[in-house]
């Protein structure tokens, strides 16, 4: 399911053209509950050019929260193999990049202390740390914030200096589960121009989990639309709107039809997870 | 951040207007008991005069010593910090690494919190004689749970996604520690300071009190002994100045340790 | 992310036979203790009787917790503590809610409370003397003064943690300030209330044991005490044994009734 799309960069970092930087073969994720096996994730295989940015896309339950865990190789005890630019993962790789969706950044450090944090584990020397913490704390746009603390800034900002501090550390792949979740929509659309601009600038290779239709087809080049649990991918979508791309994109034509086609696929898998959910509750009440 | 604020009505007096109530109303208070006693329908020889036991101050300074005194319980209650601040915070991070060893004896520590540590002085007294090493290990005894406790309450509290971020850059576990779940802990690793703290304090000035040795807790047992009513007054009123001193320096500290909040 | 709740869903708690690690650590860690204890006892290396040997100190158990008059003075004790409670705990949760719904009032007055707390309130005991006798009074007053300010400190606290959406619900039914307190302030906060319930306890058995080893003819202080002047180590030891098994029971006991499972949380 790779095709490399018209929208990503051709001149990526290293790799070479056409050849994917990450390749998620055959993963199936199991977990043991109460109420027996459940089968989180059911046989995924996509990959990833690079320079390209794809979205996962899917309903609550559909396992794609345990997939950016099983690609950031936090959790194991899966089949299948995911390969970071031709290395097999065997845990959290150097590679990539992890931006999660709660609020992450270290209360304790100022903003150019979190942002400069990869870098002090690289062992940088501090007058270097710092400069290039300020190149990538002006990046996300918080330039001349960089000595207040994360209690002084907004969701959207502390959001921002996670997203710096991923950076600063150079991956070549982000992966990102919901960054925006907790953000409200208007933040959430502004914040997706800067990635836009962000992954321009840099060339970065983004993958996205979200269950944001607007946010997945303004951002991506690639969508990759998943079933309800056990999760599958059921299908793949080409977004072939113009690069660059800003916010306005939201109101054209070909943006609503990409958002009515995904939401058509979508909409199904999300009742069933619906109705799944409530029986199960309700179960949960009768057997206490 | 929520920017609907109701206008402030002269900010000067809203933030005046506490405090100024606070204060007046004690002097008012004062004022009365004053008045009552003076007018006899309060014994003065229960209740001194708010008059006498101002004017008690600057005697009970000049003779009975007071700032050695002071010296003497303050050093103490730092020797029994230290020793409390050292083994209460090794003591939990101890616990936290070892969980085998958390599950068996946490439920212990938190009894020990709980009971009446301060009964154990007279053994303390046999084995340490009437001496300050007595009064510092009272405290350090009495302080001690509670640090734990909070220390391993901080570090085990620490938010999965911080934990996450480490493992996501691939930290070793020393990294994982010093970098992540120590800093994060921290703000519950000052309220365990402060309460271990507390108790050691309560019972060094108590226990001083009750052995008649010591600082302030051996002055006002020995004012008392002597029917100084207004120097007993004024002396209590001494312990309680220390007391805040302690607590509002050990403020200052944690504003300074961490400056983010 | 509800999915992540079923999925990490635990079985229930097992019981914990002999042979678990936990009980196994528990057991080692027991024996090595009372061996450790024998050992020295045996060894002499302390003073002579500071380390009474296992048997003596439980010989001296069997006497106190035989002996009727140990009875009479628990119930001393017990009851100074109660009305100590009662009088501190009403007066703390009084105040308390003042201050939690007032921020005028929290910010004139709550300082000299947070401050008033930490300190050892044994100071104030010749003074309690003065204006309660000698007597049974002067220790109640002790254990008063000692529970009332973590008590008000911990009320005002649960006071403003309380989600300020339940409150405009009873404006908006227009109850009184009665029916505020019962219906709606005390069942919101009743986690606070026993925790500083519990701690209030705690102070307060301090405060009212302290007060009977200084001054005083009954209680269990004044026994702890009596041992201790008749150098009756053994005996000193099974007091204390006996008082500490109380009041962490006591401690438990008004944990659990919290509804909390454990006696971790101060």
């Amino acid at each position: 399911m790779s095709r490399p799309s018209k929208g990503a960069a051709a001149n990526a970092p290293e790799a070479a053209p056409g050849k994917p930087i990450l390749v998620v073969h055959d993963i199936v994720k199991r977990f043991e509950t109460p109420d027996g096996i459940l089968t989180a994730v059911d046989h995924v295989s996509f990959t990833v050019a690079p320079g390209e940015f794809v979205s996962l896309i899917g309903p609550s339950g559909c396992g794609k929260s345990t997939l950016f865990n099983v690609i950031g190789g936090l959790i194991d005890g899966y089949e299948g193999a995911v390969t970071v630019a031709g290395e097999r993962l065997s845990g959290p790789h150097a590679a990539i990049g992890m931006i999660f969706q709660e609020e992450s950044t270290f209360p304790w450090r100022t903003v150019i202390d979190n942002v400069a944090f990869p870098l002090e584990l690289a062992g940088l020397p501090k007058a270097e740390r710092y400069e290039r913490a300020r190149h990538f704390v002006a990046l996300v746009g918080l330039a001349g914030f960089e000595r207040r603390y994360p209690a002084e800034l907004s969701g959207g900002m502390r959001q921002r200096v996670s997203m710096a501090r991923t950076l600063a550390a150079s991956p070549k792949i982000m992966l990102m589960d919901e960054p925006f979740a907790a953000l409200d929509e208007q933040t959430r659309l502004l914040l997706g121009d800067k990635v836009l601009q962000i992954q321009q600038e840099l060339k970065q290779t983004m993958l996205l989990i979200t269950h944001n239709i607007t946010e997945a087809v303004q951002l991506s080049d690639r969508v990759l639309v998943m079933t309800y649990r056990p999760g599958k991918l059921k299908r793949e979508v080409e977004i072939d709107l113009p690069r660059p791309r800003t916010s306005e994109i939201v109101s054209s034509e070909a943006f609503g039809r990409y958002v009515a086609q995904i939401w058509g696929d979508l909409r199904e898998e999300a009742s069933r997870g619906l109705r799944d959910d409530e029986q199960y509750k309700l179960e949960r009440k009768d057997h206490p | 951040m929520n920017s609907f604020a109701a206008p402030a009505r002269s900010g000067l007096l809203t933030r005046l207007l506490p405090a100024a109530l606070g204060i007046g109303s004690i002097a008012v208070l004062i004022g009365l008991v004053e008045a009552l006693i003076r007018l006899g329908l309060i014994n003065r020889f229960i209740v001194p005069m708010p008059s006498e036991i101002f004017l008690a101050f600057p005697r009970i300074v000049v003779e009975e010593n007071v700032l050695s005194r002071f010296t003497l319980t303050i050093s103490e209650a730092f020797s029994a910090s230290i020793l409390v601040a050292a083994f209460g915070i090794a003591g939990g991070v101890l616990l936290h690494r070892f969980t085998l060893l958390r599950q068996a004896t946490e439920t212990w520590v938190a009894a020990i919190a709980a009971a009446p540590l301060v009964l154990i002085y007279p053994l303390y007294l046999v084995i340490f004689g009437r001496s300050a090493t007595t009064i510092v290990m009272m405290g350090f005894t009495a302080g001690v749970a509670p640090t734990v406790l909070k220390t391993l309450e901080g570090l085990s509290g620490t938010r999965r996604v911080l934990i996450n971020v480490g493992r996501s850059f691939n930290l070793t576990p020393s990294q994982q520690f010093w970098k992540i779940l120590f800093p994060a802990a921290l703000p519950t690793i000052f309220v365990g300071l402060r309460l271990g703290l507390i108790f050691a304090l309560i019972n060094i000035v108590g226990v001083e009190f009750l052995i008649n040795f010591g600082g302030l807790g051996q002055l006002i047992n020995e004012l008392s002994e002597r029917y100084d009513l207004a120097g007993t007054y004024a002396a209590i009123c001494f312990v309680v100045l220390v007391s805040i001193c302690v607590f509002v320096l050990m403020e200052r500290l944690e504003r300074w340790l961490r400056p983010g909040d | 992310m509800a999915e992540a709740g079923r999925l990490t869903a635990t079985a229930g708690r097992p019981r914990r036979g002999l042979l678990h690690p936990v009980t196994a650590l528990r057991v080692g860690i027991i024996v090595a203790v009372l061996a450790t204890w024998q050992l020295l006892s045996a060894s002499g290396l302390l003073y002579r009787d500071v380390v009474p040997s296992l048997a003596a100190i439980a010989l001296a158990l069997y006497v106190t917790l035989s002996d009727p008059s140990f009875y009479f003075h628990l119930a001393t004790t017990g009851y100074e503590i109660g009305i100590a409670l009662a009088i501190g705990g009403v007066s703390g949760l009084a105040v308390g809610i003042a201050l939690g719904a007032s921020k005028l009032m929290a910010k004139a007055y709550e300082a000299y409370l947070y401050y008033l707390g930490p300190t050892p309130k044994i100071i104030f005991f010749p003074v309690m003397i003065m204006w309660f006798g000698v007597g049974a009074g002067s220790k109640v007053a002790m254990g008063a003064i000692s529970c009332f300010f973590p008590i008000a400190l911990n009320v005002a606290a649960g006071m403003r943690e309380i989600d300020p959406v339940l409150i405009r619900v009873g404006a908006s039914f227009r109850a009184n300030t009665w029916q505020m307190v019962t219906k709606i302030y005390l069942p919101a906060m009743r986690y606070p209330v026993i925790n500083g319930l519990r701690i209030g306890l705690g102070v307060a058995l301090i405060g009212t044991l302290l007060a009977e080893t200084k001054l005083s003819n009954r209680g269990i202080g004044f026994l702890v005490i009596q041992a201790y002047s008749l150098f009756n180590m053994p005996q000193m030891y099974s007091l204390l044994i006996v008082l500490f098994v109380i009041s962490i029971g006591a401690n438990a006991l008004i944990g659990r009734l919290g509804g909390l499972h454990d006696i971790k949380r101060s």
